[in-house]
């Protein structure tokens, strides 16, 4: 069985205020990732090929999802800000060329917080989708895929028919390190580069970004001596009392 | 000198960064109160690939050069509190693994590095002797070819890994008239009869790092675990002993940098007199002269990996890398404690192990004043 799993190179979200930004796999897709691992070290999948879309620099982000065990990676060489409904499109076209059983993604990516390729994918291919999965069992003979979902009254629990399009939630698994045989490994491992036209797939963005802003900044707290004086406050400023 | 990293330095010292943040700390300060050694972060680092960044891919390591060795060392110790640990982890790596990669034949390479490197193995070396220490070739323990079998009498002290190793590198005397050219290094098994590991030795600092006496009575080693050549022993152990000197503190370079930066976090947040202490000039000093014992200590510690990397003769270096970072984290661990106040002085504050853990520094691998000595003998004196 093979798997795919897309990931997107992310301002890493845990880096300290004013840190500069240095890029990491969004957090989700790398949760993908080691769980299309497991299922291959389990003996469930034998092949995990992993992709992205993006520019040269992305690279780097490549090498650590080889790094961390994936056997061979595709980058889709476009530097354009794309928006879900064509990256959707761009990963229909390497789904129909690389026919895997199961496309794993990240639920979304933490810097734009879309939550829409996975769905848009498997509606392009028709294929069934389970999103926000905490939970993947193969049944059947890896005909059907029963999956967890994380939903806000509880865990829905599901079965889709393979090949289907699963997203990762976060308790899905705990990703692992990348150690350092595992990075000296992926040197040795292919990256394909690969360009829009070259899968025969033609997308503009239909929507804009047109400006983004941080949030404003929460004004200092101030410190109270004692807990009437904080009462005090919580009625008459806050009003919360 | 070029210490400017290239990409694949750059992206394996930014794995060693996202591994340390990984639990290897956990439960210190029972542990070191207890002197437990932390089994499972030794596997962890291995699993890594810790104690297998200086051997050949051929036995499972990473084939990295010293100067990048030593560097992610440095970035180990950042991040991981465990100096016993890693006190543990560098005996294994320059007392066991580079004298084999050094001198052992392909049979004995291929039986020991594998599990020395994936962690299944623990390995050290016994050399010193209640009655040799700084004189380490005058040691008293023989050992006498009876067939095809060497057999061991005697007793080591000091043996770090002793109480959990799976094999020790053991020098011992195969012909006293030589002296120094009579000494042979053998690998001496756990299981092998007339070995005793069993007497362990506490310790003032890196308590977490196993330590014991070392008994050898009528003991049998095959002759195949004989290392190098006969009467090769002191002349393995020069070798094998500039790696050792050179990079057995790699780590604390990496624990100043931590602990310059929590004081200077400290000094920021603490106030007394109405202003932070780290405005009061002494206490600021004693930041800036941690900040100086740190870059000293890593540019030391760089020059000797660099020169290891270009040259064979790097004694002086690796005598002044030894000499310069243990000053360095003894005296920084006591300012360290200065700028704490009272709270530098408790446990909780794990600020006092850190000087307990530093201070064997200026004992283990040669002490200070053997580092001078060679030192001195270098400069023609
Ligand atoms: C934490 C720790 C771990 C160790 N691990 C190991 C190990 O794994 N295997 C092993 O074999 N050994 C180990 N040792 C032993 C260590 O190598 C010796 O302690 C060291 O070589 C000093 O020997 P000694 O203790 O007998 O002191 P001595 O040699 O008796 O020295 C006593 C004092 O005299 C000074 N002195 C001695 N000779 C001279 C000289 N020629 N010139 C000037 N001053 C001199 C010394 O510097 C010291 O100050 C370890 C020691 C420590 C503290």
């Amino acid at each position: 069985m093979k798997i795919l799993v897309t990931f997107k190179s992310v301002p890493d979200p845990y880096a300290g205020a004013g840190a500069a930004a240095k890029s990491v796999i969004n957090p989700f897709d790398e949760i993908a990732i080691e769980e299309a691992l497991r299922m291959r070290e389990r003996g469930e999948a034998t092949e995990v090929v992993g992709v992205t879309i993006g520019p040269a620099q992305v690279d780097e982000q490549i090498r650590s999802a080889l790094a961390m065990g994936i056997d061979r990676a595709l980058r889709i060489d476009d530097s354009r800000a794309l928006d879900p409904y064509a990256l959707a499109r761009i990963l229909y076209s390497l789904v129909t060329k690389e026919a895997p059983q199961v496309v794993l993604m990240g639920k979304q990516a933490v810097d734009d917080d879309s939550n829409q390729v996975g769905q848009m994918l498997a509606g392009l291919l028709g294929w069934p989708q389970a999103t926000f999965v905490s939970k993947i069992e193969f049944l059947d003979d890896k005909k059907r895929a029963r999956c967890g979902r994380e939903t806000d009254s509880g865990i829905e629990v599901i079965a889709v028919k393979l090949p289907a399009v699963i997203t990762a939630d976060l308790r899905l698994n705990e990703p692992r390190y990348v150690s350092l045989p595992g990075l000296m490994k992926a040197r040795k491992k292919p990256i394909e580069t690969l360009t829009c036209e070259q899968l025969g797939v033609k997308v503009e963005p239909l929507t804009t970004i047109l400006s983004i802003s941080s949030p404003p900044r929460r004004p200092s707290g101030v410190r109270v001596t004692s807990v009437e004086e904080l009462i005090a406050k919580l009625k008459e400023e806050a009003k919360v009392l | 000198m070029d210490f400017a990293w290239s990409d694949q330095q750059k992206e394996l010292l930014a794995a060693v960064d996202r591994f340390v943040k990984e639990q290897l700390n956990y439960d210190m300060i029972e542990n070191d109160r207890n002197a437990v050694f932390n089994h499972d972060a030794w596997k962890k680092c291995a699993g890594f690939g810790i104690q297998g960044l200086p051997v050949s891919e051929e036995y499972g390591g990473l084939g990295q050069d010293p100067l990048t060795t030593v560097a992610a060392l440095e970035r180990l110790g950042y991040g991981c509190k465990d100096n016993g640990l890693l006190f543990s982890i560098n005996a294994h790596m320059w007392t066991a693994i580079i004298p084999l990669i050094f001198n052992g034949n392909e049979a004995q390479k291929k039986k020991f590095l594998p599990g020395l490197v994936d962690g299944s193995l623990i390995g050290g070396n016994a050399m010193s002797e209640p009655n040799s220490g700084s004189d380490a070739f005058a040691l008293a323990t023989t050992a006498v070819k009876k067939g095809a079998k060497y057999i061991l009498n005697g007793s080591k002290i000091f043996v770090t890994n002793g109480p959990i190793a799976d094999v020790l590198l053991v020098f011992a005397a195969t012909d006293k008239s030589k002296g120094a050219q009579g000494i042979s290094a053998f690998l001496v098994e756990k299981e092998f009869p007339g070995l005793d590991l069993s007497h362990k030795i506490e310790k003032m600092g890196i308590r977490t790092s196993p330590m014991g006496e070392v008994f050898f009575e009528d003991c049998e080693v095959p002759e195949e675990n004989l290392l190098g050549k006969e009467g090769a022993g002191s002349w393995m152990f020069t070798r094998s002993m500039t790696w050792e000197r050179g990079s057995i503190l790699a780590a604390h370079v990496g624990t100043m940098q931590r602990l310059l930066e929590t004081c200077i976090r400290y000094a920021n947040e603490r106030k007394q007199g109405g202003q932070s202490i780290g405005k009061f000039q002494q206490v600021a000093t004693k930041i800036v002269e941690m900040k100086m014992r740190v870059e000293r200590s890593r540019h030391a510690l760089y020059h000797y990996g660099w020169a290891m990397n270009h040259r064979k003769a790097v004694y002086m270096e690796a005598a002044l890398a030894k000499l310069e970072i243990s000053d360095s984290w003894v005296k920084c661990c006591e300012d360290a404690i200065q700028i704490h106040g009272g709270y530098g002085y408790m446990v909780e504050y794990e600020i006092e192990r850190e000087l307990r853990d530093s201070l064997g520094s200026k004992l283990y691998s040669g002490t200070s004043e053997i580092q001078r000595n060679i030192v001195a003998s270098l400069l023609g004196l």
